[in-house]
C-alpha cells in the first residue's frame, strides 16, 4: 500500500515528467533512453507497422535541425531521439531540440556557447523526471528543463585543454546520470562517472586504468603509461536492473597506434566491463582487444538478452566489436561463450582460454606500413546493432575494410597517436548473426562499397529497419534478409532508427544528416 | 562503386579523415592543400591557432639550452624531468607563459628543478615552442610517414608480373609512375586507386580510367551501355557515350545490370597480399621513375 501511495504521489508531482517505470519496460508509447530500453536490444514490441503493410509506409513529417552552420563536420544527427509524452528530444554538438513527436513542430532549440573541442558528434540526451542532460564537445554536462529548454546548470566533466571531448548520451539509472568521456589526441586516461541529477555532483567514478599496484597494473609497464593510457567511455552502456550491473565498453589504449611505450595488455582499455550501478565497483571484465594498436574502440553497444544457451536459459550479453569479433558472454560473471569473427580479419592468432583474441604482433603498425583488416573505422562502429527475440538473431551493419597502418613515432615514449592509418577499401553489409554460434545466418552486401554502417531497429512487426551506404532507409525481413520497403533520403542514415506509438498510431523516426524523418501508415488508427 | 559512395558520403568521410570515431581516408605525405568547402584539419581536431613561427624558433633554442637536458630535447621527458608535451600545466599555459613562467623563475627545488632567471619575452618564446610541440602531437593528420620503400624490388617485379601485368605495364600506363606520386601516395594508390576527389582529400587527383562501366538490359531486350553513375539495391544510373544520363529502377521488374569494375582485381588482391608483397611491389614501382 505504501508502494502504491508513493507511485501515486510521484505521478502527481511528475504530471508530464518521465515516469521512471517506463525505463524498465520495453519501449511502446515512450522511448526514454538512447537504446529505447536498458537492454540495448533496440527491439520494439510495436507491430502496427508490420511485414504485411510496410509497403504502404509513408512520410508523416520531416524536421531540419538548423544550427546556423559552422561545424567542420557538417551536421550529422547521431543522436537517437528520446520520446516522452509526445515530445522528441535530440541533439547535435552544442545544440538540443524538442519537437512534437506527432508532427515535427519545433518546441524549443537550445544553443550552447562552446569553448572548443572536437565536434564530431553527439549521441543525444538522457532524461530524469523533467530534467534533460547532454554532454558538450567542450566537456560540460548540461541540464535543461525539458518543458522550456532552459538551462538549469552546467558542470565541467573533463578538461578540454587536455583534449578531452564528450559525445555520449548520458544514461539515467535511478538517481544516477552516467556520463562517459572521449579524447584521443594527447593520451589522457578514460573514466566513467555517475553524477547527481539535481546537482551534477560526482557520485562515483570508475577509471579505465588501475592505479599502480592494483590488479590490472601488471598489464602496463609503468605508472606514466597508465596515466596516459586512454580507454575512453564515449558510448552509452546498458543496464540489467536485476543484477544491478551496468555494461560499458571502453575505447582504445593510447598512444593509439604506437604500442612500444605501453607493452602489455593495457587493462581496461578495449574492454567490456560490468560495474555496480550504485558504486561503480567492477564485477568483471572482458578485453576484446588486448594491447590494441589499431584504434578499435570497444564501445559498441553491449546488448543484453535472456535466451537459451547450451540448453539452459542464460543471461547473455552480446557485442559486435569494432575489431571484427562477435562476442557472447554470460553477463552474470563475464564467462565467454562465443568469440567469432563476423568479417574476414587478419590481425588475430585466434582466441585464448578466456575467449579473448590474441593479437598478431606482425600486424601492429610499422614504419613502412602493415595491411590490416579491418581499417581503424572498424568492422562496425558506434551505430547501434539490434537483437530480435523472435528470430533469435543479432543484426549489425558491417564493413569489410582494409587499411595500411603506419608507425610514425618510434620513440620509446611516443606521444599523441604515434601513427596513422590510411583507409584503402571497404564494403558494407548488413549481417544476421546466430548468437549461439556466431555464424552468419544471412548477409546483405550493399551494392558497391561504402563507409556507412548505420544503426538497426527490429520490431515485433517482423521488421528490421536500417540504412544503406547510399542514403536509403530500408525495411528487411529479419528472418530472411529480404527487402520489403525503402525510401531514399536526402542523406545517409546517420543514427539508430527508433519507433513509438501515440494515439494508436505507430511512428518510425530516423536521422539522416541534419534531417529527422518520421514515417507512419496512412490512415492508421 | 566506392567512388560513388565516397562522393555521397563526402561530409561523413571528411569528418573521418582525422577522427578516431569514424573511418579514415587515404594518406599521403604531400603537403596539405585546402579543398572545396574550406576543409582544415586543425579545425577538425579543434587545435587552436598556431604560435608565431619566429617565437617558436627562438623558444626552441632557449628550451634546448635551458630545459632540454632534463626534459629531453623534444620535451617528451628526460632522465630527470617529466614530459612537457602532455603536461597538464603546460597544456593549461596554452603558449602564454602565464602558467609556466612561475615554475621557470622559481624552480621546483623540492623536485630538483633549479630556478632559471629568464626574461618574460624568453619565457613567452619557450611557451610558444611548447605549444607548437603539443599541437604537433595532437595533429595526427599531419604526422610524417617515415620510409616506406623497404621492400625487394626484384621480388616486387616478380609479383607484378604474376598479378598485375594483365592490366598494367611498366613501360605503358605505369611509365614514370614513381615520379608522379610520393611513395606513401603510391602505396595507397596501387593498393586501391582513388577515383574521385573527396572533400578534404590531399594528394593527387583521381584517375578516370578506373571508372566502372555498366550494361543495362531492359525486359524488352533493349540494352544501354555507359559509365556507371549510381547503383544501389533499387536504382541503376549511367551516362551513355553522348553524355546523356539514364536511370532505371531495378527491383523485381527484370532489368539486368552488368557492371564492369576495372578495380575489382585490386579489391581481390587486398585479401591476398602479405605485408612483404606490399612492400616489394612498392619497391618495384619506385624503380619506375
Amino acid at each position: 500500500m505504501k508502494f502504491l501511495l508513493l507511485c501515486l504521489s510521484a505521478g502527481l508531482v511528475y504530471a508530464q515528467a518521465l515516469d521512471p517505470a517506463k525505463l524498465l519496460q520495453p519501449p511502446t508509447d515512450t522511448w526514454p533512453t538512447y537504446n529505447g530500453d536498458y537492454s540495448g536490444r533496440r527491439f520494439s514490441p510495436l507491430e502496427q507497422i508490420n511485414a504485411g503493410n510496410v509497403r504502404n509506409l509513408g512520410l508523416a513529417w520531416v524536421y531540419r535541425a538548423d544550427t546556423g552552420g559552422g561545424s567542420p563536420f557538417g551536421n550529422q544527427i547521431k543522436a537517437t531521439p528520446l520520446e516522452v509524452n509526445g515530445v522528441l528530444y535530440f541533439t547535435l554538438p552544442d545544440h538540443a531540440w524538442a519537437v512534437d513527436a506527432r508532427n515535427g513542430r519545433e518546441l524549443w532549440h537550445f544553443r550552447w556557447q562552446t569553448k572548443g573541442g572536437i565536434h564530431i558528434g553527439n549521441r543525444g540526451v538522457g532524461i530524469y523526471g523533467n530534467w534533460l542532460f547532454f554532454e558538450t564537445p567542450d566537456d560540460y554536462l548540461v541540464s535543461l528543463d525539458k518543458n522550456t529548454g532552459r538551462e538549469r546548470w552546467a558542470v565541467e566533466i573533463a578538461d578540454l585543454k587536455q583534449q578531452y571531448f564528450s559525445t555520449p548520451a548520458p544514461l539515467v539509472i535511478g538517481n544516477h546520470v552516467l556520463i562517459g568521456v572521449g579524447g584521443d589526441s594527447l593520451d589522457v586516461p578514460g573514466y566513467l562517472e555517475a553524477r547527481d541529477p539535481e546537482t551534477g555532483k560526482v557520485q562515483w567514478r570508475w577509471n579505465s586504468e588501475p592505479q599502480p599496484g592494483e590488479p590490472g597494473s601488471e598489464t602496463w609497464p609503468n605508472k606514466d603509461a597508465m596515466a596516459h593510457g586512454g580507454g575512453m567511455t564515449w558510448m552509452p552502456g546498458t543496464y540489467d536492473p536485476n543484477l544491478n550491473l551496468i555494461f560499458w565498453g571502453t575505447g582504445n589504449p593510447n598512444p593509439v597506434h604506437s604500442g612500444q611505450g605501453r607493452k602489455g595488455d593495457n587493462l581496461w582499455t578495449c574492454s567490456l566491463v560490468a560495474l555496480n550501478a550504485d558504486t561503480g565497483k567492477m564485477a568483471w571484465w572482458f578485453q576484446a582487444s588486448p594491447h590494441d594498436t589499431h584504434d578499435w574502440d570497444n564501445v559498441e553497444t553491449p546488448v543484453l538478452f535472456d535466451a537459451e544457451f547450451d540448453g539452459q536459459p542464460t543471461k547473455l550479453v552480446a557485442q559486435a566489436s569494432r575489431n571484427g569479433y562477435f562476442f557472447v558472454l554470460d553477463r552474470t560473471n563475464g564467462k565467454h561463450l562465443v568469440s567469432a569473427p563476423f568479417i574476414d580479419i587478419n590481425w588475430s592468432k585466434g582466441v585464448d582460454s578466456r575467449g579473448e583474441p590474441i593479437p598478431n604482433p606482425a600486424k601492429e603498425p610499422k614504419t613502412d606500413g602493415t595491411l590490416v583488416s579491418p581499417a581503424s573505422g572498424g568492422a562496425t562502429n558506434w551505430p547501434p546493432p539490434a537483437f530480435d527475440p523472435n528470430s533469435g538473431l543479432f543484426f549489425v551493419n558491417t564493413s569489410q575494410s582494409y587499411s595500411v597502418y603506419y608507425l610514425t613515432d618510434t620513440d620509446d615514449r611516443p606521444e599523441g597517436y604515434g601513427g596513422r592509418d590510411s583507409g584503402v577499401w571497404s564494403q558494407s553489409a548488413l549481417k544476421a548473426i546466430d548468437y549461439k554460434t556466431g555464424k552468419i545466418r544471412w548477409s546483405h552486401p550493399f551494392r558497391g562499397e561504402g563507409f556507412g554502417t548505420p544503426g538497426v531497429l527490429t520490431t515485433a512487426g517482423k521488421l528490421l529497419f536500417t540504412g544503406d551506404p547510399s542514403g536509403n532507409f530500408i525495411a528487411f525481413d529479419p528472418a530472411t534478409g529480404k527487402i520489403l520497403w525503402h525510401s531514399k533520403l536526402a542523406a545517409g542514415v546517420s543514427n539508430g532508427p527508433m519507433t513509438y506509438s501515440l494515439d494508436g498510431r505507430q511512428y518510425l523516426v530516423v536521422g539522416a544528416g541534419d534531417m529527422l524523418y518520421a514515417f507512419t501508415l496512412p490512415g492508421s488508427e | 562503386m566506392q567512388r560513388l559512395i565516397r562522393f555521397i558520403a563526402g561530409a561523413l568521410l571528411a569528418a573521418g579523415l582525422i577522427a578516431a570515431q569514424e573511418p579514415q581516408a587515404p594518406a599521403t605525405n604531400a603537403p596539405p592543400r585546402p579543398a572545396a568547402g574550406g576543409f582544415n584539419i586543425r579545425n577538425f581536431l579543434a587545435i587552436g591557432a598556431a604560435p608565431d613561427p619566429a617565437a617558436v624558433e627562438r623558444g626552441q633554442k632557449l628550451y634546448v639550452t635551458n630545459c632540454g637536458f632534463c626534459h629531453g630535447t623534444n620535451a617528451t621527458g628526460g632522465n630527470s624531468g617529466p614530459d612537457l608535451v602532455r603536461s597538464v600545466l603546460v597544456l593549461h599555459d596554452e603558449g602564454s607563459g602565464a602558467q609556466i613562467g612561475p615554475v621557470i623563475l622559481n624552480g621546483r627545488l623540492d623536485k630538483g628543478m633549479p630556478k632559471f632567471p629568464l626574461t618574460e619575452p624568453q619565457i613567452k618564446d619557450i611557451a610558444a615552442f611548447l605549444l607548437s610541440r603539443s599541437q604537433a602531437a595532437a595533429n595526427r593528420g599531419e604526422y610524417k610517414i617515415l620510409d616506406v620503400v623497404t621492400g625487394d624490388a626484384h621480388a616486387g617485379e616478380t609479383y607484378f608480373s604474376a598479378h598485375c601485368a594483365n592490366c598494367h605495364s611498366a613501360t605503358g600506363d605505369l611509365a614514370h609512375v614513381a615520379a608522379k606520386f610520393d611513395p606513401v601516395a603510391l602505396q595507397s594508390r596501387f593498393l586501391y586507386p582513388v577515383t574521385r576527389a573527396l572533400p578534404g582529400m590531399r594528394g593527387p587527383p583521381p584517375d578516370p580510367r578506373a571508372r566502372a562501366t555498366v550494361t543495362v538490359t531492359l525486359p524488352s531486350g533493349q540494352s544501354y551501355a555507359g559509365t556507371l553513375e549510381y547503383l544501389d539495391d533499387f536504382t541503376v544510373a549511367m551516362k551513355d557515350s553522348s553524355g546523356e544520363y539514364h536511370s532505371w529502377p531495378i527491383e523485381g521488374i527484370g532489368v539486368k545490370v552488368a557492371v564492369h569494375d576495372p578495380l575489382k582485381d585490386h579489391a581481390e588482391l587486398l585479401k591476398k597480399y602479405t605485408d612483404a608483397d606490399m612492400h616489394n611491389v612498392l619497391a618495384y614501382l619506385e624503380t619506375l621513375k
